[in-house]
């Protein structure tokens, strides 16, 4: 597997998607800056803090800009496999199917958790920037904790995304599946609804917002039955699948 | 010589159309086994089924002696393999390609990679990315990768497909010294037949999924000989003219006083002369132009081998 996993590493090297994902996640740092700065240019007496800022950059990312960066990052590891005719000499070396799904998870998650630390640091290095108030290790702390248990939350749903990524072997299908996702968590996010939309319910477990009818079962549910349907479908699947 | 290849009614099946039909197919040691059809014809599924790369819907595949399904992965390790068009990372360069399954496959020796890009002459482009490679130089790749690891099989599907002629003689010739030099037993797989008729010593036909014939070359070449037809008015004496007066001994008589001759083609005019002198009528002189290639035409009924 440490073999696989290096090679895994070595086919980014090069390739042009690690600096577009990173400048994709620098997208809702920079968004809630420059939302801060036109806030501040309206009424420059109110202050603005770190834990607001935190706050705000990570909703962004977990409701809008993570599902579809992290989905085009899935499609890419998997679908790169076809797209360059790959998969046919991988698998006749031979790598087991099983393994080359889970390498490609554990760079994924590897991958997902430098974003995240980078929006995070951002979010950061703009608060003292802008002169936010209200730094202190209990915020940093919260905040970095927060990010990360959002971002593993969010590695775990892309299960399903993988498995629309080799049932069509196409960026397209992806793409619209992670555009409907993100739609589906605007949609819920003001409803009740929330903690059960698997997408939303991270957001619900992250800070902790969960409603009284839904216990927090509910939405660790939501995600577990989500993210192992996604995994099970997409082993069942590849497993059987003949490579043309 | 023992069986290295040996499929018993291989079938794939999509739907009702069977794409590989009862397909036996048998490969011995040390030959380079020339598999030969149309493109459509089923060679590029046989081989993906060769590699587990595709399913069969019925029947067996033994590859060294043991099966395919049982002990895919260690026949896998004893394999080279090109299907198609080689795919690579093109963000990598060769050697990094190259490294990939240098990793994967337990390959540690440290001259390995070195010496494959030597063996298909690309010791000078290792730098390079794989994007800006020619069509040419990816298909040596491919090669370098199907032999890093020493194989004792070769699978190439249609490793020259296009190729220039340069390349394509490239490729001959470097298929046939790892086949000559490493004792390597190679499956190669064509729709050309002047491409397979120069590398292989033994030959499947596959048409429409189905095996025609498994033949040896030499066989396939006694058995298309050139020659020149003479139809008679007596064909008797015309065979005692042939051996005494041309010593000619290499000839077949047919029905209704035709005579084949299947040497000394070019001298039907003397020939034909000699018979005439001895009161033999000749009405009419065939040469026949069939190459191997009119009788894949024949076999595979009508059209081109392409």
């Amino acid at each position: 597997m440490a073999d696989l996993l290096y090679t895994e590493l070595l086919k980014l090297k090069r390739a042009k998607m690690f600096l577009v994902s990173v400048i994709g996640a620098s997208a809702a740092p920079i968004m809630m800056f420059i939302a801060y700065l036109n806030m501040k240019s309206k009424t420059p007496d109110e202050p603005i803090s770190f834990e607001l800022s935190f706050y705000n950059t990570n909703l962004n990312v977990l409701l809008l800009l993570g599902p579809l960066l992290y989905g085009v990052i899935t499609a890419y590891l998997y679908n790169r496999e076809y797209v360059e005719d790959t998969l046919k000499n991988l698998l006749t070396i031979p790598v087991s199917r099983t393994h080359l799904i889970v390498s490609k998870l554990i760079l994924l998650l590897g991958w997902i958790l430098v974003l995240t630390l980078e929006a995070w640091g951002l979010t950061l290095l703009f608060g003292l920037l802008g002169g936010f108030e209200g730094l202190s290790a209990a915020v940093l702390v919260q905040s970095l904790t927060e990010y990360l248990i959002g971002a593993f939350l969010l590695f775990l749903l892309s299960t399903p995304t993988m498995f629309i990524t080799f049932w069509f072997k196409n960026y397209v299908p992806t793409i619209i599946f992670t555009a409907v996702i993100t739609l589906g968590s605007v949609s819920v996010v003001n409803s009740d609804f929330k903690p059960l939309y698997p997408w939303a319910a991270v957001h619900v477990i992250t800070i902790n917002g969960y409603l009284p009818q839904y216990p927090p079962v509910y939405s660790y549910l939501a995600i577990g039955i989500t993210s192992l349907a996604g995994l099970i479908a997409t082993i069942v699947y590849f497993k059987k699948v003949d490579i043309h | 010589m023992s069986s290295i290849i040996r499929t018993t009614n291989l079938t794939k099946l999509y739907g009702t159309k069977a794409v590989v039909d009862d397909l036996n197919v048998h490969v011995m040691q040390g030959q380079i086994y020339g598999f030969l059809g149309r493109n459509g014809a089923g060679k590029t599924t046989t081989i993906r089924m060769l590699l587990g790369l595709i399913k069969p819907t019925h029947g067996e595949i033994e590859i060294f002696g043991e099966s395919l399904y049982t002990r895919q992965k260690e026949i896998l390790r004893r394999i080279g393999s090109m299907v198609e068009h080689s795919g690579f990372y093109e963000n990598l360069t060769a050697r990094e390609n190259l490294l990939i399954n240098a990793k994967l496959m337990g390959v540690h020796k440290r001259n390995a990679l070195a010496d494959a890009l030597e063996i298909v002459g690309l010791q000078h482009e290792t730098s390079k990315r794989v994007g800006q490679y020619s069509m040419g130089m990816k298909q040596r790749l491919g090669i370098a990768r199907a032999i890093l690891h020493h194989p004792e099989l070769l699978i190439l599907d249609e490793p020259t497909n296009g190729l220039d002629p340069i390349g394509i003689k490239e490729i001959r010739k470097l298929i046939t010294s790892l086949a000559s030099e490493r004792k390597i037993t190679v499956l190669i797989s064509s729709h050309i037949l002047s491409e397979v008729e120069q590398l292989a010593d033994y030959i499947g036909i596959i048409h429409e999924g189905k095996l025609l014939e498994e033949v040896s070359y030499e066989e396939l070449r006694v058995r298309n000989r050139n020659y020149m037809e003479f139809k008679v008015s007596n064909d008797n004496k015309a065979a005692i003219l042939l051996e005494q007066q041309c010593g000619i001994v290499d000839y077949e008589v047919h029905d209704e006083g035709h005579i084949r001759v299947y040497s000394q083609i070019g001298q039907q005019g003397r020939i034909n002369q000699l018979f005439v002198e001895h009161g033999i009528e000749v009405s009419k002189i065939t040469v026949s132009e069939d190459r191997l290639e009119d009788y894949f035409v024949k076999l595979i009924g009508g059209g081109t081998i392409g």
